[in-house]
Parts: structure tokens; C-alpha cells; sequence
């Protein structure tokens, strides 16, 4: 019963959120709700890019299902906006909160999980792909927990599934967001070493997934960014919550997505083509008749004259 | 007889051949009359003149399996000859040599082979000889009237004083054997034959009596020899009249004789100009050389080890026809062999009806000659491998329900041969019903009265339209006569050979057909833990006509043109444009992967097929060895729904590599084979789902299912088999991987990921093959995990 009475809760609210989404933008109520010290940093960040003629910034958060998307999306908002619960999947589609601040647009687009069954769930890429027709990604937040110890295939695959469906290119603007940031490490291990191993092991995969070659790992390096969204999270003096290293997070990721919006890549048109992908049934069509021509004087010819080696070198039998 | 079992038709060939080795009794069926051979040579040879002239004429008609007799006469001073002759007999049968011709009152008669024989003298009656035991008694003094057992027989030769072994070549010439019952009249002709022979100066038969009754023989002889030669030669005498000799008058003055054999010397001069060089090649006339030279003088046996040897050779190598019919020059100091090779002066082809009686045939001629191999044509010597080659050829015809080849001596040509092909043809048209009922159990178990469906398959052929070997075929199936539009499917074909005319050595055969087929599509199957993605059907109806150009057995280039029409159907027959997925809340959802090109389930479309084979294996003791390689194009034309224009291509190569060389023959061990498989599917231009590459199968990665690992744009298949003989058999291991090359998702709604496939896949595992089935036991290594599998057929 309960459960039925939440289900409907839901519709409720996305039908409202989407009807928002497309008439009125928010006022960016929320930043008020941060500590001082970081309000003015996000202030100032906000202030550098509108230097830089970014009035409109969008956020694509992304990853396996229950890693901490929404909670994520919700700690940068400072509010609530979508809906989170511990124990099971609140986002069945792709949900955009926008908010401005000074003639600054915020928009961050949660996303269902995108595993199913062990397996990479392309219906729910599918419904990301056509939420997002249209839409510029200006960076995306590739979220995974800090405490999982293991990157298996199927991060691999999900990597993989991202980039088939929006290029490689997506990866410049990538950040690697790696949630439940306040943990104690295993026996043995500083908290710094393990978050960079655990960093780099899922920078490993995802350089495979998208296959970056090595040479351009440089290039394009991949920053990663630690997050804690729980309410006990440990708080400094100024009452920013910080990291076990002693990090003041929220200020630091939207540091680095100002970062990675200002490093010169271009962002993402998704338009029909990149969702579709390129008509594979129309690749290199002109070129058939090339292709024939090559079939007819270089396989088939070539075989012909097999034949007539055959033919040739046949051993008579002795009577012939 | 031999009878070869072709698929559908048995068909019995009766080949007849004549043996003429004489030394072995073969179980050929010989039904032809032997060649007539004859020779009309000089007074009888008298026993006590090593100057033996020689006549013979030679009549022979061998009804039996019989191994034939060769004789030898021999001439010596001067001119010599020695003829051999084929000579055998039937069961009571008499090889005549009639008395005739210059005098030639000899007689050649037959030397029986112990087969031929059996019968006839094996009575149990015998007499006993009523003598006084252990006493010799000459063949004149026994009695004509008794018949008498004979014990044993001794050859004795009065040279080497000694008794030669029964492994003696001399055993052969006779027909006596010990344990048989003879007359005296037969013993003396068995004496003439032996005396006429032309191997021994002398000879005679003693018989000695035995205290049981019975008499041993005692052949005692002194053997012909002639001087030493040091050259040899051997000549093809076939189509060549024998030489005629004139008959040496008794009173001739010893001018007279001088100038005799000078023209007989020149005669027979210009018969070995005359004469065409005869097969044997150089290696073995060598052989026979040392023979000569390791023998010094020439004896009778020596010229007998060496007809066999020449025999020997022709008969290895197929020339049955061939003897060695005479040795000429003989005192000289050459040797010359005169062999009928066996020339075919003509070929005949005959049709017969049921009964075998001779008739007109519906066939036309040209159809049953452009089989023949070269080496039956007129000219050339009879082989019987080449008799053997003409036979499969017509068989595979598929037009004949008999065929007999028959080299027949030809009458009016010494030493011709007369090929004779009888043929008796199939009935033209054949119409065939098969039925079948199905009956389905229904609810409770108990088949109800509407499930009883008949169903069958109808089919008509109308063969060799035109005597050109043109056919009509056609065949409607289906599950359901009642309802026959559920599942029909139907054939229709013309096929038209000798397109560029009989004549034309260019082997080009069109084939137009009309189709359908339904096949359950491997694009849209699961992967490995996916489980039952629902099937689509593939159906198919069209147009074919292509045209099929044969080089060799197996190697062949076709080309055409194919028009159809593709509805692909879920499982309940409607018409889906699109594949169907299972959702993880377990509902179906039917927003798959298109199924068509246009979308909605049905295509249309026109392209042009090539495929051409390269087909060098070959058989090695059973297993397969050599190279197989296969192009195949589809090329759209771009007429049909959505405009489709493609190029579709696949490259097949297979190597069958022979790890050891063997000995080959029947019976003998086949070689360790290593196979190594290469398959390259791709395409560029549209690609409908059901003309993607699929990976998975008995035939592509074994270990897997139709289509498990994925269905892609492109992709290659790798294999490698390694086949060990054991005892009749072989076991096997292999290793096979095959991969879409990332190109899964360059098909239409990337069913390869839709059904959760991986692309790509390796395999490996062992078996064996038990007759036509294959047990394997095959580990796939996506999931680690093996399973044992049962397979018709061969993989590669």
C-alpha cells in the first residue's frame, strides 16, 4: 500500500517538473541554503564564467543505478529536487532541474540507472537519447561510489555504452564523480591512497570504454572528484561539508566542472544524427561499384585462375 | 559386374572385360567374345626338330570366368616367331584352333584353368589302370577305353636331369591336375599341347602305375632355347594382319629354303616398320633387357617371364585388351615383342528397353558422347579405367537406370576393338505422392478430431525434354491439405544444360526456379543467460534463374539473378516489422530491431548473385585433403522496397592439410589431416536484419548456438581441426573463434546487443565421428562451459 501511494506521489511530481521545465526557470533558491564561504565560491565560479560568455551550463550525471545521481544532483541544487530513497530506483526517466541565478542557467539532467540484470539496460539509454534530443551537454558527471572496490566488465560496457551513444567526445567534458567520498579505507591504506587507487582503477576502465589511446590519455585527462551526500557528513569550521581529507567538496566539484567547461572543448549538440548514429546502411554506398569491380578482377578472376592451375596440375591418371 | 549405387537410382552396370593374364584366374564376368587372333603359320612342329615352325589359328569364345591360356610357339633359324595366343575355354568348352591354312593342321588347343576345369573332371568314376603297380608305362600302351585317376604329376626336365616345382611356369600350360580323372585320348591331347607349344624341343607323358589304382604323370621335356639376344623390342601389332607365311614345301631344295627365309626375314622386317610404337614404356623394356642379358641364352620360360611381365604391365595400367600375341626374331639378336594393345576402332551406343531388346532411345547421342572420356574415342587403345570414367560420367547423367561399357572384338579388324555403350533409359516423367498424417494431442492428452491434419508432399519431374537431358521439376509440401496456406511450400524448376549446345565443350547449364522457404531467423536469438527471445520467421518466395558453369567436378562459377519477396512473421504467423524483446518486468515489448529494410515486415527486392567454387579435395584413403575456396556476391540492384542497393560478399576458405604422406589404396590408413577455416562475411549498402552475418552454430562457431554470439555487418570465422584416423574412424580436436569486428552495431537496431549477445566468441572441444554422425564435445568460452552435441554431416 505503501508503495502504491509513493508510485503515484511520483507521477505526480515529474509531471509537474517537466511542465516546469519547459515554461518557467526557477530562481536558484537553493544556494542560498550553502554555508557562506560557499556561496561566495560558487558565486565567484558562477561570476567567471559568465566572463567567459557562459550564460547556460548543463550537466549530464550518468552511472549504474543506486551509486548516488539524484543525491548528487540534489546536493549541487542545495535543495530537493528529485526524489531519492534508499532502496530503490526514483528515476525511471530522465529528469532536468534548471535553475538561475543571475541570469545564469543551471540545468542538470538526472538519469535512470543505466544498469538492468547485469546487463547495460539500452532501453533506458534510449529514453536518456531522446530526453536529451536537442540539448547541449556541457559536461557530464560519470557517477560511481568510492567504496566499491572493484571496476568490473560491465563498467567497462557502461563506459562503452555512453560513448557509442554520444562520441568520444563526450569524455572531454567528463568528470568522474565518486560518491560516499567519507569512508575509512581497509587496513593498511592512507584514505589518500585508496581513493587513488580506486580513482585510477575506474579511470582505467573508463579510457578503455571509450578507448582513448594512450597517447592521448594526456590530452585528455579525466578529472575525478570525490562527493559525500550524506547529511553526516563531516562539516568544517565555515559549516562547508568536507571530505575526510579535508576538502571542502561541493565548492571543489563545481570548481572542477568550471574547469572543465573553460579547458576550450566544445560541448555536445545532441541532435537526431548523434542519437541515431550515422546510417551505417549508408556507408560507403557510392563506393559499390568500386567494390564490385575489385570482387570481379581481383577475387573472383584470381580464383579463376586457380581453377585452371587445378585444372592443369590435375595428375592424369596413367591411361590419360 | 559391378554396381554402383547412385542417390535415387541403382544402377547396374554390367562391364565386360577379358582377362588375359594367364596366370591368374581372375572373377571377372567376361561375356564378350575374345578377339580373334589367327595365324597361319608352317608345318606342325615334330617333336624331334628344334626347328619347330608353328601354325595356329586361334578361335576363342570364353563364357566363364576363365584365365586364358598363352601359348608360345616357337620357329627358330632364320626367322623366328613365337606366337602367343589368348586361348581359353568354357566348362566342356573347346578352344578350337581349326586345321587350316598352309598346312597349319596344328592344333592350338586351350590350356584349362584349374576353375574351368573343376567341373568337369572331377567325376568320381574312375578305372583303375589294372597294371602291376610301380611300373612305367607309355601314353601309346594305356588303354583308350579306361578312364584313369591321376595321383600326382612330375614335370622332369631332361636338362637339369631334375623334377622342376609345381611353382614352375611350366605348371600353368597344363591342364592336368593331380586328383583329376582322364581318358587316354585327353592325356594325348594334353602331350600335343604341351608338344605344339613351342616351348619344349621334346616332351613326353609316361604314366606310372600306383598299387591304389590311380597313375602318376611324369612329363619329362627338354625346353626350347634359342641364342642370346641383347636388344629388345616391342611393337603394337593390333589392326595389323597377321603375318601370313608361306606354307615350306617338305621337298624344297635347300636354294629354295634359303630364299624362303629371306623373304620371311624381309616380311617380317617390314611388319616391325609397319608396326606403331607400342605403349610399354622404357622403364620396363629395361627391365626386360637385364632380364635377357642376367639370362644369357633365350629358353622358353625366359620368353615366358617376360610376356607375363609385359602383360603384367599393361594390365596394372588398365589396358585390359592388351597381349602379347607373338615373339618374332627369335636366333637373333633381338627380341621382339608383338602386342595387341587393344585399338578402338569404333563406338557404339545403344539404347534398350526393359526387356534389353535394342531400340530407339529418347536420349540424343551427343548428350551420352560429350561424357566419354578422350581415350574412348576411335584410335586410341582400350583402357578399361577409361571404361570405368565413361561409366560414372553417363551415370551421373542421373538418366540411366543401366549402363553396360563392353569392349567387343571387332570382327572385321584384327585386334580392334569395338566399344559398346547399352544404355536403358528412366522413364521421362515420374510423379510422386507422399503423405502423412499429424495428429497433436490436446488438452487431457487425447488428440482431438481437428488436429488430425493430413499433409504431404506432391512432386512431378519431367526428365531429358528433347533428349537434351532438359527437366521439369516441381514439388508442393505441406503439413496441411486442409489448410494448405499455413505452411505451403512449393518448388518449381526448369534446368536447361548444354546452354551453348551440345556440342560445345563448354559445360554451361541454366536453371530457372521459383520458390519459397520459412526459416527461423538466428539474428533473433539470446545470448548466453537470455532466455527465449521470440523467434521470426523468414519467409521467402521468388524468382531464380542462374546459370552454372562447370570446370571441373567440383569447381564451378554461378551467376543470376534472384527476385524475392521477404515477410518476416513472429510466432503466430502475423506479419512484425520489428523484433520483439522480453522486458526485465517479463512483458514483451515489440519495439526490437527492425526485421525488414522498408520497416513493415515486408521487402522487396531484386539482386544479382555470383558464386564461384574452387574445389581441388580429393579423397586419400576416405579423408579429405586438398583446398576449398568460396566467393559468393549478392549484388542489389537497388530495385525493390527502400530502394535497396548493397553489396553483400562472403569468402570461404578451407585448407584440408595431409600431416603425413600414406600409402594409397583400399584398405590402407588415411593421413592425419590438419583443416584450417577462414570465413569473411561483409556488407556495405543496406542491410536488412535478416541478411546479417550471424555468428554461432554448428557451422560457424561450434559450441554455441545458431547465432548465440552475435549478428554483425561483417564478420570472421576462424577454425582450425585437427583430424587423427583411428581404426575406420577418426577423432578430432578443434579450436574455432569467430568475432563481428565491432560491426554489431552497424546493423539496424543492433540485435546483437538488443538480445545481449557479445560479438564475439571462441570455442574448443573434441570429438569424434561415428559413420555419418558427429559426437563432439565442445566448451564455449564465453561461459566456460561445455556440453556434448550430436551432428549430421561434416563441419567444413
Amino acid at each position: 500500500m505503501i508503495l502504491h501511494s509513493s508510485y503515484y506521489y511520483y507521477l505526480h511530481f515529474s509531471i509537474q517538473l517537466v511542465s516546469m521545465a519547459s515554461q518557467i526557470i526557477r530562481e536558484w533558491a537553493g544556494i542560498q541554503q550553502f554555508p557562506a564561504a560557499t556561496q561566495s565560491k560558487l558565486l565567484e565560479l558562477l561570476g567567471k564564467l559568465k566572463q567567459e560568455n557562459v550564460s547556460i551550463l548543463t550537466i549530464l550525471v550518468m552511472g549504474k543505478g543506486g551509486v548516488g545521481k539524484s543525491s548528487t544532483v540534489n546536493s549541487i541544487i542545495g535543495e530537493r529536487a528529485v526524489a531519492v530513497s534508499a532502496f530503490q530506483s526514483e528515476t525511471p526517466t530522465p529528469v532536468m532541474v534548471s535553475r538561475s541565478r543571475a541570469g545564469f542557467t543551471l540545468n542538470i539532467i538526472d538519469t535512470p540507472g543505466l544498469v538492468e540484470g547485469g546487463y547495460v539496460n539500452d532501453q533506458a539509454l534510449d529514453l536518456i537519447k531522446k530526453f536529451l534530443l536537442n540539448k547541449t551537454i556541457d559536461v557530464l558527471l560519470y557517477v560511481d561510489r568510492l567504496d566499491a572496490y572493484r571496476v568490473d566488465n560491465l563498467d567497462k560496457q557502461i563506459v562503452k555504452a555512453i560513448t557509442d551513444s554520444f562520441g568520444k567526445e563526450i569524455w572531454r567534458r567528463g568528470i568522474v564523480v565518486l560518491t560516499h567520498a567519507q569512508l575509512s579505507p581497509p587496513d593498511g591504506l592512507t584514505y589518500d591512497e585508496f581513493t587513488s587507487r580506486r580513482s585510477e582503477g575506474l579511470l582505467k576502465i573508463v579510457r578503455m570504454g571509450a578507448q582513448i589511446r594512450k597517447q592521448e590519455i594526456q590530452a585528455a585527462s579525466i578529472p575525478v572528484v570525490l562527493v559525500e551526500n550524506s547529511g553526516r557528513c563531516n562539516k568544517n569550521e565555515s559549516d562547508e561539508k568536507i571530505l575526510p581529507s579535508g576538502t571542502a567538496w561541493i565548492p571543489n566539484l563545481v570548481q572542477t566542472i568550471t574547469d572543465v567547461v573553460l579547458s576550450g572543448s566544445k560541448g555536445i549538440l545532441v541532435d537526431q544524427k548523434l542519437i541515431e548514429g550515422p546510417n551505417p546502411n549508408n556507408r560507403g554506398k557510392v563506393l559499390i561499384p568500386v567494390i564490385l569491380a575489385f570482387q570481379y578482377f581481383f577475387v573472383v578472376k584470381r580464383i579463376q585462375k586457380w581453377i585452371k592451375n587445378d585444372i592443369a596440375r590435375e595428375s592424369r591418371p596413367s591411361w590419360a | 559386374m559391378t554396381s554402383i549405387a547412385a542417390p535415387g537410382l541403382a544402377i547396374s552396370v554390367n562391364r565386360s572385360h577379358r582377362r588375359l593374364n594367364s596366370t591368374t584366374a581372375t572373377s571377372a564376368t567376361i561375356k564378350s567374345k575374345l578377339p580373334t587372333f589367327s595365324s597361319s603359320q608352317n608345318p606342325k612342329p615334330s617333336s624331334s626338330n628344334p626347328n619347330i615352325f608353328a601354325s595356329k589359328q586361334l578361335h576363342n569364345v570364353i563364357k566363364t570366368s576363365t584365365a586364358i591360356g598363352v601359348g608360345l610357339y616357337a620357329l627358330s633359324r632364320g626367322v623366328s616367331h613365337v606366337l602367343l595366343g589368348g586361348s581359353g575355354g568354357g566348362a566342356g568348352g573347346v578352344g578350337s584352333g581349326s586345321g587350316g591354312g598352309g598346312g597349319g593342321d596344328s592344333f592350338w588347343s586351350r590350356i584349362f584353368s584349374p576353375a574351368a576345369i573343376a567341373g568337369e573332371e572331377e567325376s568320381p568314376e574312375w578305372d583303375s589302370h589294372g597294371l602291376p603297380a610301380n611300373i612305367v608305362v607309355q601314353l601309346n600302351k594305356l588303354s583308350g577305353f579306361k578312364k584313369y585317376k591321376v595321383s600326382d604329376i612330375l614335370f622332369f626336365d631332361r636338362r637339369r636331369r631334375s623334377t622342376v616345382g609345381t611353382e614352375d611356369s611350366f605348371f600353368e600350360m597344363l591342364s592336368l591336375r593331380p586328383g583329376g580323372v582322364y581318358t587316354k585320348a585327353q592325356l594325348q591331347k594334353e602331350l600335343e599341347t604341351l608338344a605344339t607349344s613351342g616351348m619344349f624341343e621334346k616332351v613326353d607323358l609316361d604314366a606310372k602305375t600306383n598299387p591304389d589304382g590311380t597313375v602318376g604323370v611324369t612329363i619329362s621335356f627338354l625346353e626350347s632355347t634359342w641364342q642370346s639376344a641383347d636388344k629388345f623390342r616391342c611393337i603394337n601389332v593390333g589392326l595389323m594382319p597377321q603375318s601370313k607365311l608361306i606354307e615350306m614345301d617338305a621337298d624344297m631344295t635347300e636354294k629354295e629354303k634359303l630364299e624362303y627365309f629371306r623373304s620371311q626375314e624381309k616380311d617380317y622386317r617390314r611388319r616391325i616398320e609397319r608396326s606403331r610404337p607400342c605403349l610399354l614404356p622404357v622403364s620396363v623394356q629395361r627391365e626386360i633387357l637385364l632380364m635377357l642379358k642376367e639370362h644369357g641364352a633365350v629358353s622358353a620360360r625366359l620368353l615366358q617371364k617376360i610376356r607375363d611381365k609385359v602383360q603384367q604391365w599393361y594390365h596394372d595400367n588398365g589396358y585390359a585388351c592388351a597381349q602379347v600375341v607373338n615373339f618374332g626374331n627369335l636366333n637373333t639378336k633381338e627380341v621382339v615383342c608383338e602386342v595387341v594393345e587393344g585399338d578402338i576402332t569404333q563406338m557404339v551406343i545403344q539404347f534398350q528397353d526393359k526387356l534389353g531388346n535394342v531400340c530407339e532411345g529418347n536420349t540424343q547421342y551427343p548428350v551420352v558422347r560429350r561424357e566419354m572420356p578422350k581415350q574412348l574415342r576411335q584410335g586410341q587403345v582400350f583402357n578399361i579405367e577409361a571404361g570405368k570414367q565413361a561409366l560414372r560420367n553417363i551415370n551421373s547423367l542421373a538418366l540411366f537406370s543401366n549402363i553396360e561399357v563392353n569392349p567387343r572384338p571387332d570382327e572385321k579388324n584384327e585386334g580392334g576393338i569395338i566399344v559398346e555403350i547399352k544404355l536403358k533409359e528412366l522413364e521421362q516423367k515420374s510423379a510422386e505422392v507422399s503423405t502423412e498424417w499429424s495428429i497433436v494431442p490436446g488438452r487431457g492428452g487425447r488428440p482431438t478430431l481437428a488436429s488430425i491434419q493430413p499433409g504431404g508432399t506432391v512432386s512431378f519431374e519431367h526428365r531429358n525434354l528433347y533428349g537434351l537431358n532438359r527437366s521439369v521439376l516441381g514439388s508442393v509440401t505441406t503439413s496441411n491439405f486442409l489448410n494448405p496456406q499455413d505452411d505451403l511450400a512449393f518448388k518449381l524448376e526448369y534446368v536447361h544444360p548444354y546452354l551453348d549446345g551440345v556440342y560445345n565443350p563448354r559445360n554451361r547449364t541454366l536453371r530457372a526456379s521459383c520458390f519459397n522457404s520459412r526459416k527461423l531467423s538466428p539474428v533473433f536469438t539470446g545470448g548466453p543467460g537470455v532466455d527465449e527471445v521470440p523467434p521470426i520467421w523468414v519467409d521467402r518466395a521468388g524468382l531464380k534463374a542462374n546459370i552454372t558453369e562447370n570446370f571441373t567436378r567440383q569447381s564451378k562459377f554461378t551467376y543470376g539473378l534472384v527476385m524475392e519477396e521477404i515477410t518476416t512473421r513472429d510466432e503466430s504467423s502475423h506479419i512484425s516489422a520489428r523484433g520483439q524483446r522480453v522486458l526485465p518486468s517479463g512483458g514483451i515489448s515489440a519495439d526490437g530491431p527492425p526485421t525488414t529494410l522498408s520497416e513493415t515486415g515486408i521487402d522487396r527486392m531484386a539482386f544479382l548473385q555470383a558464386n564461384i567454387t574452387r574445389d581441388n579435395t580429393k579423397f586419400v584413403n576416405g579423408t579429405i585433403v586438398g583446398e576449398r575456396n568460396v566467393f559468393q556476391v549478392d549484388q542489389g540492384l537497388g530495385v525493390g522496397s527502400k530502394f535497396p542497393f548493397f553489396n553483400r560478399h562472403q569468402l570461404t576458405m578451407t585448407r584440408f592439410v595431409q600431416l603425413k604422406p600414406v600409402e594409397e589404396g583400399a584398405g590402407k590408413a588415411p593421413p592425419p589431416v590438419l583443416v584450417l577455416h577462414g570465413h569473411y562475411g561483409g556488407c556495405v549498402g543496406d542491410l536488412p536484419s535478416y541478411d546479417a552475418f550471424t555468428l554461432g552454430g554448428p557451422y560457424s562457431v561450434r559450441g554455441y548456438n545458431m547465432g548465440e554470439i552475435g549478428a554483425a555487418r561483417n564478420i570472421v570465422e576462424l577454425a582450425a581441426e585437427l583430424r587423427i584416423p583411428v581404426k575406420n574412424t577418426h577423432v578430432y580436436a578443434f579450436v574455432e573463434h569467430g568475432n563481428d569486428l565491432g560491426t554489431s552495431k552497424d546493423v539496424k537496431g543492433n540485435p546483437t546487443e538488443v538480445y545481449r549477445r557479445m560479438g564475439h566468441g571462441s570455442s574448443y572441444g573434441a570429438g569424434v565421428k561415428l559413420g555419418l554422425v558427429r559426437a563432439e564435445y565442445a566448451v564455449d568460452h564465453n561461459s566456460g562451459t561445455g556440453a556434448i552435441f550430436f551432428r549430421f554431416g561434416e563441419r567444413f
